[in-house]
């Protein structure tokens, strides 16, 4: 049986034609058999076809998980491979858009599927590389990792032999562009024949509505699932709000998977607790795909997957052996530390990072730990700035009660935390540029990448910005952003002499262009309505600014409160008009 | 005038250095500017030589007992800006 549910037998050409391929757990949503899902892989080589003969290489980004799983296998059946940004951000397309023949989906100057007609099937070589994937890691440029049929077809089989789908629904809450995704939300299902969610459900109200609908299914519905596995992440798992109604997760959650980042002990539990089913966590990486598993329930230490070989050296750094790698006879180190253990091993962290500050050679690891022994310190992340030569950053996450709140209360901690580090570092060598978090900053995988720094630190570049320290969102069209106001902003040069305070107006500036960024917000504004600044917004100022988007028949209204420990210092209305609100992912 | 000097050289120290948490009225000016005090490094004072090669004209010896003397505060900076300055 398994030898036909890999990539290479393409599993998709023989599933049943009336069987479900994709299902839609959306009020009045249908669903899609496999008989319509090769009808769409035929519109996709019908467009692909009149660009250019097989041979390709076409950048494929796409939100909706059967389009992108249609467009896929028919760049694949053609002769192609596939490049998948790891995000759809402008500058990220560019660099990657030189590498391939044109960009396929929903991204700027993306290609659509044709009209549906009957697909054309290839041969899939196991040796073919099927897609190239991009890192993102906290610190240098993206990396173009190439996996062939083979490769991922080893790291296919694994999964299968350990958690097969049965014919469960897989449900996403992760992005198909990263490796973890792709295999565990798309090629799986595919490979496996079992049905796949028609969109990705990110957000709690979400997945809690379609376990109800899948709960709800008539008993007479041969084609419908009866249970679902979920793809998840820790950023999600951790923010599961217990509030909801999630009887019928306890009823259809077959298996949780989660990977991207170890989940803490207490965020496991919690998802055991809310939807009654322990969590499945995958440690790996871009490069190497899975390397071992754990559910916190049972063990906190990490089983190797199945046919990967483990062993660690003198300093503790992992390496492994893996049939999902380029040269399966190779071993790979890894920046891992590991400590074995009978039938597995545990992550001690990341080695030891080292950097030259100044000229000097400086253990960053070292002067993290040091900053996490001062008091209020949950976890701290000294880091060399891509902007900065000489000085170094650093991201401090405080226990809510230590976050400062204005200019004296942060040069204060500052003080503090030099003080303390000055005791076993040289002067030089401190970090100059402190951004105090109340969570840690995440993406989606629930990483701290290079665009989250950037983010944390662009303030320094461009000294209109406000100090960017983190968002949370609450659903799609709400989210809370904090903010600090430079000392050194721009705008408060001169406004006013001997009394610098921002002016009202930079505020509303800042709300549009972060509704842009997290609630995608695209549209064009219109007016203000009951604006006020009650408080003097004052440099060194710690704020929230929340942000409400509220749709309505012209376009919409975004609403504005920025509020810090003195009170409200602004807040009002903005109104756009046909405006769309994107992805907030 | 001392005043506005010091004013001025303040900014100075503050966006050369880029020092994100300090305002002017952060800085005494009798205070050590290396070390304790406002708690600047080597690197610094070369930035800050520099500096006011650039604003003022003004060229000091690096890593003399000299320069260490006038960069002790920010009073002994003013002082020293305005003997030597030539812009």
């Amino acid at each position: 049986m398994t030898r036909q549910r890999r990539l290479v037998d393409a599993p998709w050409r023989h599933a049943p034609s009336q069987g479900t391929m994709g299902w839609n757990g959306d009020f009045g949503g249908s669903r899609i058999s496999w008989a319509g899902f090769r009808e769409r892989i035929g519109a996709w080589q019908r467009r692909l076809d009149k660009l250019a003969p097989p041979g390709q290489r076409w950048l494929l980004y796409h939100s909706d998980p059967v389009a992108f799983a249609a467009a896929l296998i028919a760049l694949w059946e053609r002769g192609d491979s596939a490049v998948l940004p790891a995000d759809d951000r402008p500058e990220t397309l560019d660099t990657l858009s030189r590498l391939a023949t044109a960009r396929l989906g929903e991204v700027t100057g993306g290609l659509l599927a044709d009209v549906d007609q009957a697909p054309r099937w290839g041969d899939l070589r196991p040796d073919r590389v099927a897609v190239s994937l991009f890192t993102s890691g906290s610190t240098g440029d993206p990396k173009q990792l190439d996996k062939s049929f083979a490769q991922l077809d080893a790291e296919l089989a694994a999964h299968l032999a350990l958690w097969p789908l049965d014919g469960r629904l897989v449900i996403s809450q992760v992005s198909h562009q990263h490796i973890y995704g792709l295999l565990f939300a798309i090629l799986r299902p595919l490979c496996e024949g079992a049905p796949m969610a028609t969109r990705a459900c990110r957000y709690p109200e979400t997945l809690s509505a379609w376990l109800q609908r899948l709960d709800n299914v008539s008993e007479d519905d041969i084609q419908a699932p009866r249970s679902a596995v979920l793809i998840s992440a820790p950023p999600p798992l951790e923010r599961l709000p217990a509030e909801l109604d999630w009887h019928p997760a306890r009823e259809r959650l077959a298996r949780i998977h989660s990977s991207g980042a170890p989940l803490s002990a207490a965020a496991s539990a919690h998802a055991r607790t809310v939807l009654g089913i322990g969590v499945s966590e995958i440690y790996g990486s871009s490069e190497t795909g899975g390397i071992a598993w754990r559910d916190q329930q049972f063990n906190d230490h990490w089983a190797p997957l199945p046919g990967i070989e483990i062993r660690n050296d003198a300093e503790g750094r992992l390496w492994l052996r893996s049939p999902f790698l380029a040269d399966p006879s190779a071993w790979e180190c890894q920046a891992d530390r590991i400590a074995p253990v009978a039938d597995g091993f545990r992550l001690l962290g990341r080695s030891d990072r080292i950097a030259k500050v100044g000229g000097k050679r400086l253990s960053l690891t070292g002067m993290d730990r040091s900053l996490e022994t001062c008091h209020g310190v949950l976890q701290a992340r000294t880091l060399p700035l891509a902007t900065r030569d000489n000085r170094l950053g650093a991201i401090v996450q405080l226990a809510a009660e230590c976050i400062p709140h204005d200019h004296a209360t942060r040069r204060e901690l500052i003080q503090a935390l030099r003080a303390r580090l000055l005791s076993a570092f040289e002067p030089t060598v401190i970090p100059r540029y402190w951004r105090f978090v109340e969570t840690w900053p995440t993406n989606a995988q629930g990483k701290l990448s290079a665009e989250i720094v950037a983010l944390l630190f662009a303030d320094l570049q461009d000294r209109r910005l406000p100090r960017w320290l983190g968002v949370e969102n609450n659903g799609a069209q709400a989210c809370r952003v904090a903010l600090e106001v430079p000392e050194r902003l721009a705008y408060c040069q001169g406004h006013f002499p001997g009394q610098p305070v921002v002016p009202g107006v930079v505020t509303l500036q800042w709300a549009a262009s972060l509704a842009r960024r997290h609630l995608g917000l695209d549209g064009s504004f219109h007016r203000l309505e009951r604006v006020k600044f009650p408080q003097l917004l004052l440099p060194g100022d710690r704020v929230w600014l929340s942000l409400t988007w509220r749709p309505d028949a012209e376009g919409g209204r975004l609403v504005i409160d920025l509020s810090g420990q003195r009170g409200c210092h602004a807040s009002g209305r903005m109104h756009y008009v046909a405006t769309e609100i994107g992805d907030a992912s | 005038m001392t005043n506005a000097l010091e004013t001025e050289l303040k900014q100075l120290i503050i966006d050369t250095l880029e020092l994100e948490d300090v305002t002017p009225e952060d800085i005494d000016p009798d205070e050590p500017l290396f070390v304790e005090g406002l708690g600047l490094d080597s690197i610094d004072a070369l930035e800050l030589g520099l500096a006011l090669q650039k604003t003022y004209g003004i060229k000091l010896e690096a890593d003399s007992e000299e320069t260490r003397r006038h960069f002790a505060n920010l009073k002994s900076l003013a002082a020293l800006v305005e003997a030597r300055r030539v812009k």
